[in-house]
């Protein structure tokens, strides 16, 4: 118990310790620090709110300020830029017055130019207005002028057509006086048929085939539809190449009558045909500007000529070669072809259209009748007008060379057939009939094979025979009724063959 | 009343006077010394928030590490501030006059402080250490909810008593049966009447008590207290973490003395000798026993100077530290060989 009651004791001790302990350090103490702290932390807290407060306005303050100087920095910036653009503007404006001032000394210049064009400009209608009245004046004389050269025309026509008459009149009166030297130049005939026997031994001999005088119609073929413009003989045959409207090229074996063959390809009609030599081939000349050739025996083309530019009206090719072929068309040119080269090799051109041509003998010279009249004669080679004979009044319609060469007939629209010499190119003879009426600008005479008789077609359609040695009308054969466009004799004597505007041809003997 | 001593534990309180350290002034003239209460159970860095204010105008710029020193000597942080002003003003020096860096922090000395999160992680550790002396685990302290042990934090911080005898039952710490507290409660301290009960228990009883011993011992001896040298370096103080063993044996009371003995031996043999005062209550034949031993010059706890006959179990139950640990500072002469 001693012990517990020491343990009580020491206890309380303690606890008087504690609460000793307590008086001295938080009991004495704690009261001061708390009166000193309060209004401490009291005042802080004002401050502390003061300085808060002053801070937040502080704040606001550099917030203003820098937003302040931000936009001074802009300003200053955009005031740096206006100036500049002022500076600029300035410049500008200097440039553009400078401009101004130029521009303006410009148009004061361009004034007076004005002024000094427009013064011009009067005095330029005025001269206009005073040339105009010239014009009309001028205008108005030109058309009493014209009247004038009208009414002239008028009076130089009348004349003409007087002249024609008394020219009329003048060839009848010519023809009469030439029957009656016909009817007695009983000399000039026998020196003619003189002329004619000599001939016949000289160069004739081989190949003289006497000619019948054709009375008879032998066959009437309808050969083309649409007229027959072209026909021709073979060599030493009495086969007939015919050609007309219808383009096609027949070939007629004149004994029967009979169609041996026909020739096609042409693109146009054919207005005339030439045979070779050799009787190979047949040329024919279109109105489609073209030539062609036919090989015979196979009845194919072997050329087509081109190279005329209207259509081709006359055709011809050497007696001796088959190789040159002469070719006349309405463009006025004559063209010389090779037929082994296929192509033109020379070109005349004349002023007057050429209706007829021919070969001479020897194959150097070209007569060709022409519209004009003239028979002309050229070099084949050099296409030099050789020689030229007036022997028509009017167009030549017809050129053809007798089978000895020395004599040439040609056939023009006033309805004459001259004779002429081929040497001297002097009329041997004239032949004319009163019925007698060429029916178109290509109206083929011919020449009988011994040279003696000349046969014509007429526009009536009868076919008239002279005979050049007694130069009279030995024979009239009617038997067609349209006219007659074209006559061919045959090589061998007979027959005489005629084709007409309706394509129908009688052979005749 | 049976609460007097806890409260007066909790309530415990030292007047600070706080300088700021030269060379850390930053403004003129200096500012003026801060006056501070201080917890005896809370610690050093827990003040920083009131102290700091007084200072933040003079501070030089730059980051803060903030540590305190009296009279040159670094102070732990992690040492409650009542176990401090104990062991080192062995005459209380009232107030306390300490002076605050906020630079140069000694890390050779002390330990890296972080703010209050260290504080509450040391006490948390100490709390884990101080079950499992008592328990032989600390799942207690470990189950513990997030919120409770924040809570817990909270009161030891704040002092708040009630909220911590509210939330100390939590952790289930097998206390020491203390009848003298009851005792006391029952009875005015004059009356001493015998209860039964206590001898009813009967059996022997060991309980482990966790004591964090601070033991200052000097080379020479000095008559009073004020003649005690100044410290100069923590190797002075020797500190013993060790538990005692708690025995109860029939008819006797284990004391603070056998405690003292069983911590230290060398300085208690079979007589018991402390302070001076208690050489007077003692019988005087031990005087001259103790010139060859040591000589325990002073035993203090929260402050005060005890009877070493004070009886052990209620020197736990009352003195004790929040986080259960009991700290006894010692003076002590050393052994002269």
């Amino acid at each position: 118990m001693v012990q517990e009651e020491k343990a009580m004791e020491a206890i309380n001790d303690a606890l008087r310790a504690l609460r000793k302990r307590h008086l001295l350090e938080e009991g004495a103490h704690a009261p001061a620090i708390s009166a000193l702290s309060k209004p401490l932390i009291s005042q802080g807290s004002e401050w502390k709110e003061k300085t808060e407060k002053l801070e937040t306005e502080l704040q606001q303050c550099y917030k203003a300020q820098s937003r302040l100087s931000e936009q001074l920095v802009i300003e200053v910036a955009e005031s740096r830029t206006s100036k500049a653009i002022l500076q600029e503007k300035e410049l500008l404006i200097n440039d553009l017055q400078k401009e101004l001032t130029q521009r303006r000394e410009d148009c004061t210049r361009l004034q007076e130019e004005l002024e000094e064009k427009t013064k011009t400009v009067d005095v330029l209608i005025a001269e206009n207005l005073e040339i105009r009245s010239q014009l009309e004046e001028m205008t108005s004389r030109v058309q009493k002028a014209e009247t004038e050269n009208k009414m002239l025309i008028d009076r130089w026509m009348l004349q003409k057509m007087q002249d024609a008459e008394r020219l009329n009149e003048a060839n009848d009166l010519y023809e009469e006086m030439l029957a009656k030297l016909k009817a007695n130049g009983l000399e000039t005939l026998a020196r003619q048929q003189v002329d004619g026997i000599v001939r016949r031994n000289e160069d004739g001999t081989d190949h003289f085939v006497e000619s019948t005088i054709p009375s008879t119609c032998a066959n009437r073929i309808h050969a083309h539809e649409g007229g027959c413009g072209s026909i021709v003989f073979e060599y030493n045959s009495g086969t007939l190449f015919t050609g007309g409207q219808d383009r096609a090229v027949k070939m007629w074996d004149t004994n029967s009558g009979t169609l041996i063959k026909s020739l096609y390809g042409s693109l146009g009609n054919i207005l005339d045909m030439a045979v070779t030599h050799d009787n190979k081939s047949v040329i024919a000349a279109t109105s489609s500007n073209n030539l062609f050739v036919w090989d015979v025996s196979s009845g194919r083309v072997r050329h087509t000529l081109t190279g005329h530019t209207d259509k081709v009206c006359a055709v011809d090719v050497s007696k001796f070669s088959s190789r040159h072929v002469v070719s006349a068309a309405y463009d006025r040119t004559i063209k010389l072809w090779d037929l082994h080269k296929g192509y033109c090799t020379n070109t005349v051109l004349f002023t007057s259209n050429c209706n007829a041509i021919c070969l001479s003998i020897d194959g150097l010279t070209v007569f060709s009748g022409h519209m004009d009249g003239n028979l002309r004669l050229w070099d084949i080679q050099t296409g030099k007008l050789l020689s030229e004979v007036a022997g028509h009044s009017s167009a030549v319609t017809s050129v053809s060379l007798s089978r000895n060469g020395n004599r040439i007939l040609t056939s023009g629209r006033d309805n004459v057939h001259n004779v002429f010499d081929t040497r001297t190119l002097e009329i041997c003879g004239t032949l004319r009939a009163s019925g007698n009426r060429l029916a178109s600008n290509w109206s083929r005479s011919c020449i009988s094979p011994d040279d003696d008789y000349v046969a014509a077609g007429s526009a009536d359609g009868s076919v008239h025979v002279w005979s050049l040695s007694k130069g009279n009308i030995v024979s009239i054969l009617k038997e067609q009724t349209s006219p007659i466009l074209c006559c061919s004799w045959s090589g061998i004597g007979k027959p005489l063959a005629s084709a007409d505007k309706n394509g129908y041809v009688c052979t005749w003997t | 009343m049976a609460k007097e001593a806890v409260k007066y534990v909790w309530e415990g309180a030292i007047p600070l006077q706080i300088h700021l350290h030269k060379s850390d002034v930053a403004s003129h003239p200096a500012p003026p010394p801060a006056l501070v209460l201080a917890p005896r159970i809370g610690y050093l860095p827990l003040l920083i928030p009131l102290i700091k204010p007084y200072f933040k105008d003079s501070l030089p710029p730059g980051e803060d590490s903030i540590w305190f020193d009296y009279k040159g000597f670094p102070l732990k942080w992690y040492i409650p501030t009542g176990v401090l002003f104990d062991l080192l003003c062995a005459e209380p020096e009232r107030p306390w006059n300490l002076t605050i860096h906020f630079r140069g922090y000694p890390c050779n000395i002390l330990i890296p402080c972080e703010g209050e999160d260290s504080v509450k992680w040391n006490f948390v550790n100490s709390l884990k250490e101080a079950q499992y002396i008592i328990n032989g685990n600390c799942k207690n302290v470990m189950n513990m909810s997030q919120s409770d042990q924040e809570d817990l934090w909270t009161s030891v911080m704040n002092g708040d008593l009630d909220a911590y005898t509210r939330l100390s039952p939590k952790l289930k710490m097998g206390t020491v049966e203390d009848e003298f507290s009851r005792k006391t409660s029952l009875s005015s301290p004059q009356s001493q009447q015998v209860v039964p009960e206590t001898e009813v228990a009967g059996q022997v009883k060991t309980a482990r008590i966790p004591v964090r011993l601070y033991v200052r011992s000097l080379n020479k001896d000095f008559e009073n207290l004020e003649d005690v040298p100044e410290i100069d370096t923590w190797d002075d103080i020797s500190y013993l973490n060790r538990p005692v063993e708690f025995l109860k044996e029939e008819g006797k009371c284990f004391t603070l003395r056998d405690a003292i003995k069983s911590l230290l031996p060398e300085f208690m043999g079979d007589r018991a000798q402390t302070s001076g005062e208690e050489r007077s209550i003692d019988d005087t034949e031990e005087a001259d026993g103790s010139r060859e031993m040591g000589e325990i010059k002073l035993v203090r706890i929260q402050g005060i100077e005890m009877k070493l006959e004070i009886p052990f179990s209620w020197v736990v139950n009352n003195l004790m530290n929040p986080e259960f640990y009991l700290h006894i500072s010692v003076l002590v002469k050393a052994p002269q060989r």
